[in-house]
């Protein structure tokens, strides 16, 4: 959180469409049931890893560093994350895979690396939910 | 004719447009564009981040003050908002300047708690009261700041008066008792509300001071 918020308003700026959102179209989600919460972080870190961090590159290498060690935090967390999955302790119901699919559709809207940088720029969203989660 | 919003405008823009948020109650404060005089006048308005249209703040339009209160527009804390400021002068009018996002959970200032003390002879106890959501209006519910942060504590200061002596006290409930202190003599508390996720202090309460009550014996011995 500390690492984000460092660059939060650099990264938010570099996001200049401000009426789509890629974690919070059509609906936020702190809408989401609580049993389909483990799924949904799961598939977001998955997210983050695969897609979002690795088109995040910034002229500025102070902002790269803080977002590789972002990114660094999302992959020891999906480690514990895939120990769960693998346990079926992660049980993903129809609405968790339509809500991750709405944001596959939202992110595949932009250009790869307005999408990431717009992903990027949410991180405050998506860490105000699932420490509400957890 | 009037000059429609949206034409050449070559006014500068106002400066410095920002949220001012305490207990997410939020208000839009600017500054003037640089180096016109008196008789500007501004438009505001708002979007909700992710929707898309941009919602003109009725209170806020053709207004010469320098702030807006979008509280009620800004409530809903689990969204993020973009506003944006339009000044006018003569006909002539600036572009609009917009504020960064702004997330009402972790771009607002905290208040530290209401603090209530009592003493016997040797204790002192200490009962607060989280501070709360800004209410639209005095019949709202009430909504501590503690059913809205997960993770929220207090920082407890106990001094004593006499020997200048400082504790300090880190917790989680809304009640401290402070044993085995010496009677008869005065100890002044001050208390810091402390959200760790995400990271938010208050400032710290006025301080409320309290004398423990006279042991009986001693004034027999």
């Amino acid at each position: 959180r500390t690492g984000f918020t460092a660059i939060k308003a650099n990264i938010q700026a570099r996001d200049t469409v401000r009426t789509t959102s890629i974690l919070s179209f059509p609906y936020s989600l702190h809408r989401v049931n609580s049993e389909d919460t483990c799924c949904i972080i799961h598939h977001l870190l998955k997210f983050y890893v695969d897609m979002v961090f690795k088109h995040c590159e910034t002229e500025d290498s102070w902002v790269n560093r803080k977002i590789s060690s972002i990114a660094n935090s999302f992959l020891s967390i999906k480690k514990n994350f895939r120990h769960c999955h693998q346990q079926s302790l992660c049980r993903c119901g129809e609405e968790a895979t339509q809500k991750y699919k709405q944001i596959l559709t939202n992110y595949s809207q932009l250009n790869v690396k307005n999408a990431a940088m717009k992903s990027l720029g949410e991180l405050d969203i998506l860490l105000d939910w699932m420490e509400k989660a957890y | 004719p009037a000059r429609s919003a949206e034409q050449y405008c070559s006014l500068p823009p106002p400066m410095n447009i920002h949220f001012e948020s305490s207990n997410m109650k939020n208000v839009l404060h600017w500054s003037p564009p640089e180096g016109v005089g008196d008789g500007v006048f501004y438009r505001v308005k708002y979007l909700v981040y992710g929707e898309n249209k941009w919602i003109k703040k009725s209170e806020c339009q053709n207004i010469d003050r320098t702030w807006c209160d979008l509280s009620s527009d800004t409530y809903d804390h689990e969204k993020q908002y973009y506003a944006s400021v339009k000044a006018f002068l003569e006909g002539n009018c600036s572009s609009w300047a917009e504020t960064e996002r702004f997330n009402p959970l972790t771009d607002t200032q905290i208040d530290p708690p209401a603090v209530t003390v009592s003493s016997t002879e040797k204790s002192i106890s200490i009962v607060l009261t989280a501070p709360e959501k800004w209410k639209r209006t005095p019949e709202d519910k009430s909504v501590p700041l503690v059913h809205i942060y997960s993770v929220l504590q207090y920082n407890v200061s106990v001094l004593n008066k006499k020997t200048n002596k400082k504790w300090w006290f880190s917790i989680k409930s809304n009640t401290l008792i402070v044993p085995r202190l010496e009677s008869n003599t005065v100890y002044c508390i001050s208390v810091q509300t402390h959200v760790r996720i995400p990271r938010l202090f208050s400032g710290f309460s006025e301080e409320s001071c309290i004398a423990t009550l006279k042991d009986p014996n001693a004034e027999h011995a």
